[in-house]
């Protein structure tokens, strides 16, 4: 037992920290802005308190994604990011679900099975498109076999673009898009 | 396996064998490239030629596929690649198909480790492999609209054409044998697939897996690309594998133009190829643990996990390594600052990664699930041409890096590490010594680091040649064959993933377990369902 506790006590929280910081002096590789997953999620979590009663839960749809924006969700999870302290979740069933999170460029092989999931959430939802492909078909929005993303199932409300977004990108697009007054109606439905 | 002197390579023996006893059915033989050797039968011999150099002559099943030429030659064109390993050698079987009746022997009947590519020709490109063992539909579900072949190059399609996915299943028939149908749409945050399982009681009989959900058309979009587009698409083929696709489609870009990348540039290729797989194994582990709800461990790896992205992310721009390696190099240098960083950071992975998995290893509710659990035999891993984690835990010391050799691995000191049980614990704890290799791996690199520039510039593709490109990804082979057009833009792009293989082969280590360790089972070979689905 000791074994298994020692660790998690040694290393304390990680909520908020950074996993690789960078030492001074090192500049690091040019990349999109981040922004502090700390001061996102205590502004989120307002929110979140504000609009669903400080509870927001989240279904996680694929229809057709790459595993990229799947792998960065699943990130947001991890001991850094630990999204569940700011009042969201994720859930197992779209009926569970205050809004649906769409990855992938809609296949035309999904169409179906996404709409379907779609339909058993209940209203009001937020459909919200995650990475450039649900945005709108990202990199194959040209092929023939993709129905050009989440606008395929109906207004999107919320649209998080990136190839895939990182994880303090997700917070913050979120946060942008539960300010807004369409969404904020929307929420409310 | 008898090796007789003067015959001690495989593609010797092979090409020996071949003009031996097929002699008068040899169309044409040659060199296509210093590793590639290309026999043209004609199509029926394909399967009997194709048996013997895998069950004779010691070849293993890379990939195969089909091209359209009936504009050029009024054919179709087959190709079965075969790896001639130990040695650096990549044995091609071709074959032409008539274009007014496609149809040829297949070459499944004799190797079974074609089935699946196989029947994704029949969907693709109309080329109907006669005699397959288990035919049908693969990436078409039960079939797309008034015979669809999206491969062909005067394909074209209309928007309104329904794509109704409906499958056909196999049916087991006794008393008190259910069918439970899970997904496409799973309740994780994972990828899209159906499984298909027959129970009895908590017991599986049998696990079909149907995919094709992700299917994108991304080789038809390929057509007709700039190189840069062609990169785009390739790296987007899988998430998690980004940087070993990328490398496998630039490497095949490099030997069809014939440029030679800088050492500096290949050493940076590896040691962002092993970061990616360092990053992959903690996943997945993660992922294992996560599955037998030690969800201590399991969020121990996770940190670990994304301590590996986030350097990435600092020293490459990207967590995922997109837009790391380009055609004729790499994108981004790394100074020395950044290299001792960087093996700063590893230090700590190494330390962590070895208490997690010891502490996992020390508890009996893990280990009770892990054990004995979703075995693979080495002869059906053989059999079906796995390669990477899930064939090296089924005892077969095969790795892409040693084989054939890409990048800078040839210079680079590793060991192939296999574990004979071939269960669950097996690709569990033969992931957590290959964190170590690829560590030790990091750590040659960055103290050998040659200077020099980190790319060339690719000249002009010269047309109608193609380039085969070959990565160990995390998951095992890919394999990227390019042919360029008469414009020098890409003309075919043919891809297959190490997931394309493990699928078939997961299928077949699920029955006698039971369902709730199907998703152990599962995350423990971890195959990709984006990349098999293209």
């Amino acid at each position: 037992m000791w074994e298994v506790l020692k660790r998690p006590l040694q290393v304390g929280s990680l909520a908020g920290r950074e996993a690789a910081p960078l030492p001074a002096g090192l500049e690091p590789a040019p990349r999109g802005i981040d922004g502090d997953v700390e001061v996102l999620g205590e502004a989120l979590r307002v929110e979140v308190r504000r609009l669903f009663r400080g509870s927001l839960k989240l279904r996680h749809l694929d229809a057709g994604s790459c595993n990229g924006c799947e792998s960065e969700i699943a990130a947001l999870l991890n001991p850094f990011h630990d999204l569940q302290r700011f009042g969201i979740d994720l859930v197992a069933s779209p009926r569970h679900a205050d809004g649906l999170l769409v990855t992938g460029p809609v296949t035309r092989h999904l169409e179906e099975a996404a709409r379907l999931t779609d339909e058993a959430t209940p209203r009001p939802r937020l459909l919200i498109a995650v990475g450039d492909c649900a945005c709108d078909g990202g990199f194959c929005r040209d092929s023939f076999a993709v129905r050009g993303g989440a606008g395929s199932l109906g207004p999107v409300d919320v649209k998080i673009p990136g190839c895939p977004p990182r994880p303090p990108v997700l917070l913050r697009a979120l946060l942008e898009a539960l300010g807004r007054e369409s969404v904020r109606a929307a929420a409310k439905g | 396996m008898n090796v007789i002197a003067g015959e001690l390579f495989p593609l010797d023996r092979a090409l020996r064998g071949i003009r031996e006893r097929f002699g008068a059915a040899v169309i044409d033989a040659d060199r296509a490239s210093m590793r590639e050797h290309v026999v043209i039968l004609p199509a029926d011999r394909l399967a009997e030629v194709a048996g013997a150099v895998v069950n004779e002559w010691g070849g293993t099943l890379l990939t195969m596929f089909a091209l359209d030429e009936r504009e050029e030659g009024g054919r179709f064109r087959v190709h079965a690649m075969f790896s001639m390993a130990p040695e650096d050698a990549v044995l091609t079987l071709a074959a032409a198909v008539p274009s007014d009746a496609p149809a040829y022997r297949a070459v499944s009947t004799t190797v079974h480790a074609a089935h699946w590519c196989e029947r994704e020709m029949a969907d693709l490109l109309g080329v109907v492999p006669t005699g397959h063992p288990s035919p049908g539909p693969l990436v078409a579900h039960d079939g797309w609209p008034g015979g669809m072949h999206p491969l062909r190059k005067d394909f074209t399609v209309s928007a309104d054409v329904a794509w109704p996915p409906r499958f056909t299943f196999v049916p087991v028939e006794g008393e008190g044998v259910f069918e439970i149908p899970v997904g496409p749409i799973h309740a994780g945050v994972i990828e899209p697939g159906h499984f298909r399982f027959s129970t009895v009681g908590e017991a599986v009989l049998k696990v079909e897996v149907k995919l094709g959900w992700c299917w994108r058309g991304l080789e038809k979009l390929a057509e007709g690309a700039t190189l840069t587009r062609g990169l785009e698409l390739a790296e987007r083929l899988c998430g998690t594998c980004a940087f070993s696709h990328a490398l496998a489609f630039c490497n095949a870009a490099e030997e069809l133009a014939g440029a030679v990348v800088p050492h500096r540039g290949r050493a940076l290729r590896s040691l962002a190829g092993e970061l990616e797989r360092i990053a992959n194994h903690l996943g997945d582990m993660a992922g294992i643990l996560n599955d037998v709800a030690w969800v201590v461990g399991a969020a121990e790896l996770a940190r670990l996990r994304e301590m590996v992205q986030q350097a990435c992310d600092a020293l490459f721009g990207h967590r995922f390594l997109r837009g790391v390696c380009v055609p004729g190099g790499v994108a981004r240098d790394l100074d020395d600052t950044q290299q001792l960083w960087l093996r700063r950071v590893l230090a700590e992975v190494r330390a962590d990664v070895q208490d997690a998995c010891r502490a996992a290893a020390s508890n009996p509710a893990v280990m009770d699930r892990l054990n004995g659990t979703g075995t693979l035999t080495t002869a059906t891993a053989r059999d079906l041409g796995v390669t990477g984690v899930a064939a090296r835990a089924s005892g077969l010391a095969i790795d892409g890096r040693r084989d054939h050799p890409y990048a800078s691995y040839r210079d680079l000191d590793f060991q192939v590490i296999t574990r004979a049980a071939g269960d669950v614990y097996a690709r569990f704890d033969l992931r957590l010594a290959e964190i170590h290799e690829s560590l030790n791996l990091v750590d040659q690199m960055i103290l050998r680091l040659p200077g020099g520039p980190i790319a060339q510039h690719l000249g002009e593709l010269p047309p109608a040649r193609w380039g085969f490109g070959l990565v160990e990804s995390p998951r095992g082979l890919a394999s990227h064959w390019l042919r360029a057009d008469p414009r020098g833009r890409i003309g075919d792009w043919r891809v297959r993933s190490a997931s394309h293989a493990i699928w078939p082969a997961l299928a077949t280590s699920v029955p006698g377990n039971i369902v709730p360790d199907f998703p152990l089972i599962n995350k423990s070979f971890n195959p990709c369902y984006a990349c098999t689905d293209k």
